[in-house]
């Protein structure tokens, strides 16, 4: 019965590892899309996913 | 004659009812004082049984024994073989409700006696001591007694009344017989003393024994009953278990320490880019703009936007977008400013903050540029803010989480383990907050 | 004393005494309590068959008491409220006696101990504790018991029926000690309860079916 708790600490920590190397995020930011390159012509003619901004409490 | 090297062999008797005629046999070849009729129930005198009727049955409910009386075979803890010669029921009362248990009386010419007593599927087997326990030699009623270095605490203190018996007893039974049981428990371990009406003590040693090594060593058919609820010396299936997990635990959270020490110093966390920009927040000229493409090398890792401002009583949003020059993927996210500062009766007070930061996940290698789009207040002052992006960041979430993930098995392993021991000893005499005494309070009040 | 082997004063049979400590013997022929003294054998009463009992101990049994080796040669059958034990009369090799008693199976072996100022019957109350040979006894059954039937040799004359007082002490380990009544100057008996696997028996009573 412990074994299986010590290769499940083991898995924890191998995930833990991997994703601080590759730079996980808990809760994916889900905002990837293809913008077109007219972009950084025309910067304002991008328009957010969402109607407003995406809020996100800032702060560290 | 017989010179004394050899008497002729024991043999096994019958007896004869003088109430109802039939025979009954008699398996301990001189021990039994006491012979139950196995048809009529009446108990007879062992030493006298055309004579003597020493008890009559009136209404009792028969009960099967569900091991046999004749059963022969081995018990846990024991070798040598043993045959079943007794059979009785008992009962306490406790606050009113009457809890039985049944107990068979086994028996060995050479070895003696033995006892296995089952309640609710929990099954012992006992035997008398023949030393004592350490202190006083009544039994008390609460604390802790000693036998041959194991410490037992109290469990019950109980008067035990017989109500039904069969078979054969080297002792006087009696329907009715009442007696004071003390039992202290050492799972997997009890310890019994049965005090009779002249104090004259007699201590057992039981041991807890599974239903099926007990039909397994006597060869019953069928299945044994059915295991309810959590008996007084029952062994607890997490004793060792919590120690060692928690053991282990320490261990891995030890190694999750050095492999996130070890990220701390190989995250190279690296300047990518920094812009100092302007907002004017009345110019009514769309305020998006796209930076310079800068480069984010190296595997794909954390990318962190830092915005710091000079934010003084006004707010301001931004809104980002990463974008891949080559690819054209775009990462969105936004950060609120807030900052208000004053002072307020000679202290100085503050909100929010001018400064922000998000991390963005995996972000791959490649030249990227930052599409930013700032809004304030239409009547603010116009905001300086520089926008700093960190390759390879180190982050601390994933060891706090794995952390988590490490205790939390030996954490619901010692939560189990103590809630089986509470369901232990609720049915002790040291039952924890019985829902009586709360009733009590609340009528208090 | 007389000799070893003679004839019984009440029959004429040839009487043995097997062991030289022995006093009182039974002629298996005519059921004669022989006792032997400095001079002659004499007959002291007559003994009647023993009531059904179930000891797994008979005469010339042997066993061992530690890594001593002794054989069975008497016994005294004891009757009480309860029910009966048994006191197996033994001689360990060199000749020493002692008693190796039955109770429903729970064996003891013990000796007779020089002790002085042993209590009364009145002070050896339930719970009470004594030390002896270093050890701390407590009174744990306190019985009246009469002698119930005699087999073979024993040490000294005993056939008297009149209720005696026997007082039985344990200690927190094994050992065993009997406080016994029977004559005007109680004697101590003091010893260690042992299993039935311990004592190694060979030559014991067979039981049917078993």
């Amino acid at each position: 019965m412990s074994k299986v708790y010590v290769v499940y600490g083991l898995i924890v920590i191998g995930l833990m590892g991997t994703a601080q190397y590759r730079g996980w995020r808990l809760m994916p930011v889900n905002e990837t899309r293809t913008v077109p390159k007219s972009v950084r012509d025309n910067p304002g003619s991008y328009r957010p996913v969402y109607g407003g901004f995406w809020h996100v409490s800032g702060g560290k | 004659m017989p010179d004394g090297t050899g008497r002729p062999r024991a043999a096994v008797q019958a007896v004869n009812c003088p109430n109802c005629g039939a025979a009954t046999a008699v398996r301990t070849f001189g021990h039994a004082v006491n012979v139950v009729c196995q048809s009529c129930r009446s108990i007879l005198d062992a030493k006298d049984p055309g004579v003597t009727i020493l008890q009559k049955y009136k209404e009792a409910v028969p009960v099967d024994p569900l091991i046999p009386l004749g059963t022969r075979g081995t018990i846990p803890g024991w070798q040598p073989a043993f045959e079943v010669v007794g059979f009785q029921v008992r009962q306490i009362l406790v606050d009113e409700v009457a809890y039985r248990w049944r107990e068979y009386l086994l028996f060995n010419p050479y070895h003696g006696f033995r006892y296995l007593t089952e309640y609710g599927g929990h099954w012992n087997v006992v035997a008398t001591l023949r030393s004592l326990p350490d202190g006083d030699h009544l039994p008390g009623d609460s604390g802790i007694r000693t036998y041959q270095g194991q410490d037992y605490r109290h469990f019950q203190t109980a008067t035990a009344t017989t109500v039904f018996v069969l078979g054969e007893f080297p002792w006087q039974v009696r329907v009715g017989d009442q007696v004071a049981v003390v039992d202290y428990v050492a799972p997997s371990q009890l310890l019994s003393a049965e005090v009779n009406a002249d104090k004259e003590v007699t201590w057992s040693l039981g041991v807890y024994a599974k239903g099926k090594d007990i039909w397994s060593g006597l060869s019953m058919p069928g299945q044994p009953p059915v295991v309810e609820g959590v008996f007084a010396d029952q062994p607890s299936p997490y004793q060792g278990v919590s120690g060692r997990m928690w053991r282990q635990a320490a261990l891995l959270m030890a190694l999750a320490a050095i492999v996130w020490i070890a990220h701390l110093f190989t995250a190279r966390q690296q300047q990518a880019f920094r812009q100092a920009l302007v907002y004017n927040p009345p110019s009514t000229q769309d305020a998006s703009l796209v930076t310079p493409v800068f480069e984010l090398d190296g595997r794909a890792s954390a990318v962190q936007v830092e915005t710091a401002s000079n934010l003084a009583n006004q707010w301001m949003d931004v809104g980002y977008a990463l974008i891949n020059n080559d690819t054209g993927q775009a990462f969105e996210f936004a950060e609120d400013l807030s900052y208000y500062n004053g002072v307020d009766g000679g202290e100085a007070w503050s909100e929010g903050s001018p400064a922000a930061s998000f991390t963005l996940p995996s972000v791959p290698a490649g030249r990227y540029f930052l599409r930013i789009e700032p809004e304030g207040e239409r009547t603010g002052k116009p905001v300086g803010y520089t926008v700093t992006v960190v390759r390879d960041v180190a982050t601390s979430v994933w060891f706090l989480g794995a952390l988590m993930l490490i205790v939390l098995p030996p954490l619901m392993t010692s939560f189990r383990a103590a809630a089986f021991e509470r369901r232990r000893w609720q049915e002790s005499d040291h039952a924890t907050g019985k829902s009586s005494d709360t009733d009590k309070d609340d009528d208090d009040e | 004393m007389t000799k070893a082997s003679g004839s019984c004063p009440n029959c004429g049979a040839p009487l043995e005494y097997r062991w030289s400590s022995s006093v009182q013997t039974v002629c298996e022929y005519c059921q004669s309590l022989v006792v032997r003294t400095d001079v002659d054998l004499k007959k002291v009463g007559v003994v009647a068959d023993l009531p059904l009992d179930a000891s797994p101990i008979q005469l010339l049994t042997e066993g061992h008491y530690g890594d001593k080796h002794f054989i069975v040669a008497g016994r005294i059958l004891y009757e009480y409220e309860h029910g009966t034990w048994n006191e197996w009369h033994i001689v360990l090799d060199g000749g020493r006696d002692g008693w190796l008693s039955d109770a429903q199976n729970e064996f003891a072996v013990s000796f007779p101990v020089e002790v002085s100022n042993l209590p009364s019957p009145e002070q050896a109350t339930l719970g009470r504790s004594f030390s002896w040979n270093n050890t701390r006894f407590t009174v744990v059954s306190r019985t009246r018991a009469h002698y119930a039937g005699v087999e073979g040799e024993l040490p000294f004359e005993y056939w008297d029926k009149t209720d005696v007082t026997f007082v039985d002490l344990r200690s927190a380990r094994m050992d065993f000690a009997t406080l016994d009544y029977s004559d005007d100057t109680p004697v101590l008996y003091i010893g260690t309860l042992v299993d039935f696997d311990e004592l190694r028996l060979t030559n014991v009573r067979t039981f049917e079916g078993w």
